[in-house]
């Protein structure tokens, strides 16, 4: 299987989405414009191809299968998520979309070629789980290094807007030797923006951040995708996700089992719970039309309920002669959503 | 090339603020001074003839620089061990390695630059201990240049292994596995010298093959050629002695050691090429 095929999402061998059937808008729902399948492998680094395209990626290690045909593809300009639990992947995916190590199987595409070329490389910033930087230079050395290695040509100015926008600006002279876990995750945030990358990777970015540092990376994140960049977003923290992801794929044990919008992968679940007092056991039983209704304690809830229904269903309650004491319109978080799916596995 | 030297540069920068090249300096100065005062004794001594003075004195240069040349193998083997595998362990790599550079940029920017703090302080140990032989006890070894230049040759080959052996192994196994290789390499040399001595060709055998497989104890013995005076080569004064060498190493040798040097350094490149970060 060749990537000259590679803008067929929907091809044989092409990643399974369970609860997203094949054809339907949300399995087609990759923003900005792919070629057809028919397309002429665009160029390396058009800005047609999109930020990464993997397609039956597999990573064997001896024995152990880490990664088993992963196919998806991250548009240019979007923050794409990448979910799953502890294992289930994540790492070795951004590993060998790196090119720290090679796939056992299967191809992968960053920014128009192949994972890992250099050329690629140039153009990416990467974040990784594990920061680690040489802690006996201080954060500006560290990044005059980076910028070294990128070969810029204004290297005092891109590594103090880096600086100042993970606001490390006041410590710039300090060793990193002496920075918290939290400041070094900036720094390693401030490493993977210096060069202004077409594509940067985040490897669980705030795994060592307070709530205000939290804040601080999604306003960083979404002032990325604004000037145009893609972002690879890889957490296992979803409601982190949830507020700054355009589109997620949620990966287990090694094999992407569902890929869409959050609206597509959300939207469409939503529920009401009731507390009504004043009729009968077993009412609800006559109005099975409207969805399906459950007991969960003194509450019912009636799944598949807009919240638009929410005046209808009062005012039905209310003319069989009950009261309403409380009602809760309810969206499916992405963690419901996300245990839905491992629990489906 | 721009990109090497970033490496080379920050190479060098890590040997100097961990304070490294200092601590080997300070070691290394206050054992030159404790040379000084063990030459001036000997040089003063009298309970020997002028003739024994001439003779000991080059016997125990010799004898310092073996014990300096132990401490530039440890010194290189010790710098060597953590330069790939540490940084592995640590993830201080990984970024470096997500850069548009080649790994083996990355490898030879460490080596050159491990190789030229080695170099820088071979050289002035090397200088610091001739001068304060010839000042304290007049003695000026014939070839000061040339037994530097094979020391330092020695520890670039044991630099070399420790960064072969640092691209599949950890810090402290490269370590002692450089250290001990360095050894059975000397060690071998004994033997054979024992071989020479009574007349065991097999014994001899073996320091011919060892002088081969790893380097160090061949351009060690050019290292003492070039600190003796030619009257005890050409007396073979001393002949018997594992600190005794006939004649500098061939050119076809000073040749296989550079081919060796290259090779190791391709090996390793290979190996951390293959090697999944």
């Amino acid at each position: 299987m060749s990537l000259g095929s590679w803008a067929d999402p929907g091809a044989p061998g092409a990643e399974a989405v369970p609860g997203i059937a094949p054809g339907s808008p949300a399995a087609q729902a990759a923003p900005g414009p792919l070629p057809p399948p028919d397309a002429a492998r665009p160029p390396p680094g058009s800005a047609r191809s999109p930020a990464v395209h993997t397609l039956e990626l597999a990573k064997s290690y001896r024995r152990t299968v880490a990664l088993r045909g992963l196919s998806m593809t991250v548009a240019r300009g979007e923050v794409f998520g990448f979910l799953g639990p502890n294992g289930a992947g994540k790492t070795t995916t951004v590993k060998l979309l790196l090119g720290l190590a090679r796939p056992t199987g299967g191809e992968a595409m960053v920014l128009g070629a192949p994972a890992g070329h250099v050329e690629s490389r140039r153009r990416v910033g990467y974040l990784p789980e594990l920061f680690r930087f040489q802690h006996w230079l201080t954060a500006r050395e560290v990044l005059t290094l980076h910028a070294r290695l990128l070969q810029l040509p204004r290297r005092d100015r891109a590594t103090a807007d880096a600086l100042a926008t993970v606001g490390l600006a006041g410590r710039a002279d300090t060793k990193v030797g002496t920075f918290s876990k939290g400041m070094q995750q900036r720094l390693g945030l401030a490493v993977a923006l210096v060069g202004d990358p077409e594509l940067v990777v985040l490897d669980e970015p705030t795994s060592a951040l307070d709530p205000v540092g939290r804040h601080e990376v999604r306003a960083i994140v979404r002032s990325l995708r604004d000037r145009g960049a893609t972002v690879f977003l890889n957490t296992h923290l979803l409601e982190e996700a949830e507020q700054v992801c355009d589109r997620v794929t949620v990966i287990d044990r090694g094999k992407a089992i569902a890929t869409g919008t959050l609206e597509e992968l959300l939207g469409q679940r939503t529920s009401v719970r009731l507390r009504v007092r004043g009729l009968p056991d077993g009412w609800w039983r006559a109005h099975a039309d409207l969805g399906a209704w459950s007991v969960e304690g003194e509450w019912l809830r009636l799944a598949g309920a807009p919240p638009e229904s929410v005046p209808e269903l009062v005012a039905m309650v209310v003319g069989r002669g009950g009261r309403v004491d409380a009602v809760v319109p309810e969206h499916q978080t992405l963690e419901d959503r996300f245990l839905e799916l491992l629990g489906a596995r | 090339m721009s990109q090497t030297l970033a490496i080379v540069a920050l190479t060098v920068q890590e040997a100097l603020r961990r304070k490294l090249v200092a601590a080997f300096m300070g070691v290394s100065v206050a054992l030159v001074v404790l040379s000084a005062w063990g030459f001036d004794r000997l040089s003063h001594s009298r309970s020997l003839s002028s003739g024994e003075v001439g003779a000991a004195v080059p016997q125990a240069l010799v004898l310092f620089m073996f014990m300096f040349s132990f401490v530039v193998a440890l010194s290189a083997s010790t710098i060597a061990s953590p330069a790939i595998s540490a940084e592995i362990e640590s993830g201080v790599l990984q970024s470096v390695a997500t850069r548009p550079l080649h790994r083996a940029q990355i490898l030879l920017g460490k080596w050159l630059g491990l190789g030229g703090v080695l170099t820088a302080y071979a050289a002035a140990v090397c200088a610091l201990e001739f001068v304060v032989v010839d000042v304290v006890s007049g003695y000026t070894p014939p070839d000061p240049a040339g037994a530097f230049g094979y020391l330092l040759a020695e520890g670039l080959v044991l630099l070399t292994v420790g960064m072969l052996l640092s691209t599949r192994l950890s810090a402290l196994a490269t370590g002692v596995v450089a250290v001990a290789l360095f050894g059975a390499a000397w060690l071998a040399g004994v033997v054979g010298t024992l071989g020479a001595d009574f007349h065991v060709p097999a014994l001899r055998q073996v320091d011919s093959v060892a002088r081969y497989i790893l380097p160090t104890d061949g351009l060690w013995h050019g290292t003492i050629y070039a600190l003796e005076p030619r009257t005890i080569v050409a007396n073979a004064i001393g002949h018997l002695s594992p600190f005794y060498a006939s004649g500098p190493p061939g050119w076809a040798y000073l040749v296989w050691c550079g081919v060796w040097v290259l090779a190791a350094l391709t090996a390793s490149l290979v190996a951390f090429q293959r090697r999944e970060l």
